[in-house]
């Protein structure tokens, strides 16, 4: 699948004269530049744009911790929208039932995820493939169930409102919301992307090409994808929460199939393996319906179109289209020169 | 070091291993060899832990190795390699070694999830072990290439780098010089024989005739998963029964 689009690596003698340090300290302005613009974008945008742009963060969240899964670790399981909406549910119940604050209940949110991520992992440990991704699919079913039927903890089909979404007292608009959108999402990409680089990604990616050769050198093959469920989970279990502030209200059809197709033509148009394609995947195919509003039907048959493109044209997806004409842009688990 | 008695691996009907018995002692190079379906792989299966011994023993510095995970038996300092390729194609050279050091690399989850120094320490000194393996193989220049592009000699390469690189006691090669040209199977031989000299026991499958010449101490041939013979490399010829394995009835 990859051999014809694997650009055969930046010639060596080309990567050792350019100076390590320098492509280093280049990646290092260029992540900085992004934050400044991110940080001062608040104040060129309207409220409308402004919810749109932190719906595009969430989804980066849901399309860095699907990826663990389906991309690094190589599993096709469909949870996604399970550990967003079990993020959503633990952070607006523990609000609207217990009276906690919203970061409190974030927290809760989060650890949900990653909980019940490392318990889906379990299933994975005997079945894979097709079977993998049925049950999978179950669970995210059965998890809506509970939401709709168990109306005394969930409020039901309807779903609920949320208390007051504040800050150290602080209510939160969506400029406010943006911010801890932002530093939310950067502390889980981050963390995410260390982890990617140290012997657990490694691991993932070893478990994902070859089994038996990662137990033989020691790798403990099922405690790795239980690893790997439960970081997806965590981060997925974060956007979650952040999408509970969003739009004030938890809903069960909010994480639906609909809800697992979107999350995974997200991460198959960002590129499978790649953090940076989760993000850029996300803000297009979150900023794309905004765009087609004006033209109904359009919508879909875009969306259609981009996956059918991206699956001919682009198998390693933006990710890898950005990688081959930006060097400096170029993921590894590890990278020879030091980290970004 | 390693002690095999008796070991027997039947999948059904069939028995693949019957009674086999060795023992390789640390610094030796012990070969396995035999025709196809000897049961050469199958008794590398059962002593790595990926396939269940129906009956027998193997020790390895005193310890019953049967029913251990491969992962639990490479921890008490056992590598292998793979016949049909044990590479890890979607990743680097440097990264395929890295993971073969996995167990000596000591950072932690969280540590490395929060980039704390003592992770990053770690990493970088097992890219230094790293490096220092590709090295001593002769491929330090393919360090940055994707492993699922290099060519077959070359992968068997990066596998043996990687199973040597946590300073394992007993490696134990599936058939390492299929695909190496002359030049690389000689070096493979002095790096063999190099690494028995530090007190490393190797255990090979080997069909190449050249290598099992000059890197064996003691060459062992199966044939119907029974041992036929066990011998010095210098006796095999005048073998009759192994001659007979190889050559049919003269």
């Amino acid at each position: 699948m990859r051999e014809l689009t694997s650009s055969p690596a930046l010639p060596r003698v080309a990567r050792n004269l350019a100076a390590p340090s320098r492509e280093r300290a280049l990646r290092r302005t260029a992540l900085a530049a992004t934050l400044v613009v991110l940080c001062v974008l608040p104040f060129f945008v309207n409220d409308y744009v402004q919810f749109v742009i932190n719906t595009m963060i969430v989804y980066c969240l849901v399309a860095v911790g699907f990826n663990v899964v389906i991309g690094y670790l190589g599993q096709l399981a469909f949870v996604s929208a399970g550990f967003f909406g079990v993020g959503a549910y633990a952070t607006g119940l523990s609000m609207a039932h217990l009276g906690l604050p919203f970061p409190l209940a974030a927290v809760i949110g989060t650890l949900a995820g990653g909980l019940v991520g490392g318990l889906v992992g379990l299933p994975a440990l005997r079945v894979r493939g097709h079977y993998l991704a049925i049950i999978s699919l179950a669970v995210g079913e059965i998890l809506r169930w509970v939401y709709v039927h168990a109306e005394a903890v969930t409020f039901g089909a309807g779903g609920f409102t949320l208390p007051d979404v504040r800050l150290g007292g602080q209510l939160l608009g969506d400029k406010g919301k943006y911010y801890v959108f932002l530093a939310a999402a950067v502390a889980a990409i981050a963390a995410t992307s260390l982890l990617l680089r140290s012997r657990f990604g490694r691991a993932f990616v070893a478990v994902r090409n070859n089994e038996p050769a990662a137990a033989s050198l020691g790798i403990r093959v099922k405690r790795v994808k239980v690893i790997a469920f439960a970081w997806s989970g965590l981060v997925i279990g974060l956007a979650g929460a952040l999408y509970a502030a969003l739009n004030g209200r938890v809903s069960p059809d909010s994480f639906g199939l609909a809800q697992v197709l979107l999350h995974f033509a997200i991460v198959m148009i960002g590129g499978l393996g790649s953090l940076l394609g989760s993000v850029l995947g996300a803000v297009l195919l979150t900023g794309a319906p905004e765009l087609l509003r004006n033209f109904p039907g359009l919508e879909e048959i875009v969306f259609s179109l981009m996956l059918i493109g991206v699956l001919f044209f682009m198998p390693k997806g933006l990710g890898g289209l950005v990688a081959r004409t930006v060097p400096l842009a170029r993921e590894r688990l590890f990278r020879s020169n030091g980290d970004a | 070091m390693l002690d095999v008695s008796d070991l027997s691996v039947r999948f059904g009907g069939l028995t693949a291993v019957s009674g086999l018995s060795f023992s390789v002692r640390a610094g030796e190079v012990f070969t396995m060899m035999g025709p196809n379906g000897a049961g050469k792989t199958t008794a590398f299966n059962a002593i790595g832990g990926f396939v269940r011994a129906t009956a027998g023993r193997v020790r390895f510095d005193g310890r019953d190795l049967i029913g251990l995970p491969p992962e639990k038996i490479a921890s008490l300092g056992i590598r292998r390699t793979f016949q049909n390729n044990g590479i890890l194609r979607e990743m680097t050279v440097l990264e395929n070694v890295l993971t073969g050091l996995e167990l000596d690399t000591p950072s932690t989850f969280w540590g490395s999830a929060l980039g704390l120094p003592a992770s990053g320490r770690a990493e970088r000194e097992a890219v230094a072990k790293a490096r220092r393996m590709l090295a001593e193989m002769e491929i330090a220049d393919l360090e940055d290439r994707s492993a699922g592009d290099l060519s077959f000699g070359q992968q068997r390469l990066v596998e043996i780098a990687r199973a040597l690189v946590a300073g394992a006691r007993l490696i134990m090669l599936d058939e390492p010089a299929v695909g190496l040209s002359p030049s690389e199977r000689a070096h493979l031989a002095t790096t063999l024989r190099e690494l028995a000299r530090t007190g490393i026991a190797i255990l090979l499958v080997e069909h190449v005739q050249d290598l099992v010449m000059a890197v064996s101490d003691q060459v062992l041939v199966l044939n119907y998963g029974k041992r036929i013979a066990q011998c010095v490399p210098a006796e095999l010829k005048n073998n009759a029964e192994v001659l007979e394995a190889y050559l049919g009835h003269a």
